[in-house]
């Protein structure tokens, strides 16, 4: 039986402002071969498009950890969906030096290590817990967010001019 | 074609968008009595299709513009209309939407269409207050009093309240993550 987290996701999957995304090609569930086999809620696999660049991917893969959906915001890493494996922070897709890309995906350690591979961004709960003030951030993550605010969040850095590749 | 049933999307004055599956030979005005608008509202609206972004090739320098979007029949069929590629259905009492945008001090307006997306207006504002392309992603509308930022995927059609046909923004710059 779905638990009450999971149902509000998939329902929220089933939205026409999930599907209108999937429809402008702008993101998407991961194809069955580029997950895990035993790949099972609390992990969702996704892809975000991102705009062209020299020798990087048109789209990134997330695994997205969504337990307590929507009372916390989920926690993600990128995903190689070939090794079907978190991706090394190395090869991380980066964002001009300063930039807001690259402070959302910095690859440095912080917290000590706890925050490596997950988003430095309010709408990731790992760096939420150890930033109060973020509480009152525009974007923050309430009970109203959803995926497709994720989802926009995201997709609208990996189409800016501050993103560079991989 | 009209065998296959194809996803389009209703967007209803003051509703969440639905998403929908029609076939090609249903007539627009069934499937949206089957979107649960009546026929009393529909009478009351104008119809439209696609996303409208004609403010995108308004040269730079032109003032008050508005676009120029037909309504359509909502008796042609979804073949017709080729609701297939155009994918969105508006349904709104206003016919334009003023837009107001402040930045710097400075105001820039527009008339757009109720199918004309949030990421639209926020291209046309950041061209009209000529921020750099390069570095302009981080400026983002704000409704004026607010701190409410639709999503670019939105459509205005689902900001605008159809008593004033109007929305104020303000551009403001996303907060980079500190601390």
């Amino acid at each position: 039986m779905e638990k009450p987290d999971q149902r509000l996701f998939e329902a929220d999957l089933q939205s026409a402002e999930f599907r209108i995304g999937v429809a402008n090609g702008q993101w998407g569930l991961a194809e069955q071969d580029k997950i895990p086999p035993d790949a099972a809620w609390p992990n969702v696999y996704i892809w975000i498009a991102a705009a062209s660049r020299p020798n990087a991917p048109d789209r990134f893969y997330i695994r997205l950890n969504a337990a307590g959906y929507r009372s916390v915001p989920p926690t993600s890493s990128f995903w190689d969906p070939e090794k079907k494996a978190p991706v090394e922070l190395a090869r991380w897709p980066k964002g001009k030096p300063d930039s807001r890309f690259a402070k959302v995906f910095r690859t440095d350690t912080w917290q000590n290590g706890k925050g490596d591979g997950a988003f430095y961004h309010p709408y990731d709960r790992v760096p939420v817990a150890d930033h109060p003030g973020w509480t009152s951030a525009v974007p923050k993550w309430t009970d109203k967010t959803t995926i497709v605010n994720y989802l926009e969040e995201f997709h609208a850095l990996f189409r800016s001019g501050d993103y560079v590749g991989v | 074609m009209t065998e296959i049933a194809c996803e389009i999307f209703i967007h209803i004055q003051g509703r969440a968008p639905k998403v929908v599956a029609a076939k090609g030979d249903q007539v627009l005005r069934d499937v949206l009595l089957g979107a649960e608008l009546a026929a009393e509202e529909m009478a009351e609206m104008a119809v439209f299709i696609g996303e409208c972004q004609d403010a995108l090739a308004e040269p730079e320098d032109h003032e008050d513009g508005a676009d120029v979007h037909a309504e359509i029949d909502i008796n042609l069929t979804v073949e017709a209309l080729e609701l297939h590629h155009r994918k969105h259905v508006h349904c709104h009492k206003c016919r334009l939407i003023a837009i107001e945008v402040n930045f710097g001090g400075k105001t820039k307006g527009r008339k757009f269409s109720p199918a004309a997306t949030i990421e639209t207006v926020t291209v046309w504002a950041r061209k009209k207050f000529r921020l750099d392309p390069a570095s302009s992603a981080e400026y983002v509308l704000q409704i004026c009093g607010t701190t409410d930022r639709p999503r670019p995927n939105q459509h205005l059609g689902e900001v605008a309240s159809p008593e004033t046909c109007a929305v104020c923004f303000d551009l403001v710059k996303e907060e980079t993550p500190q601390g």
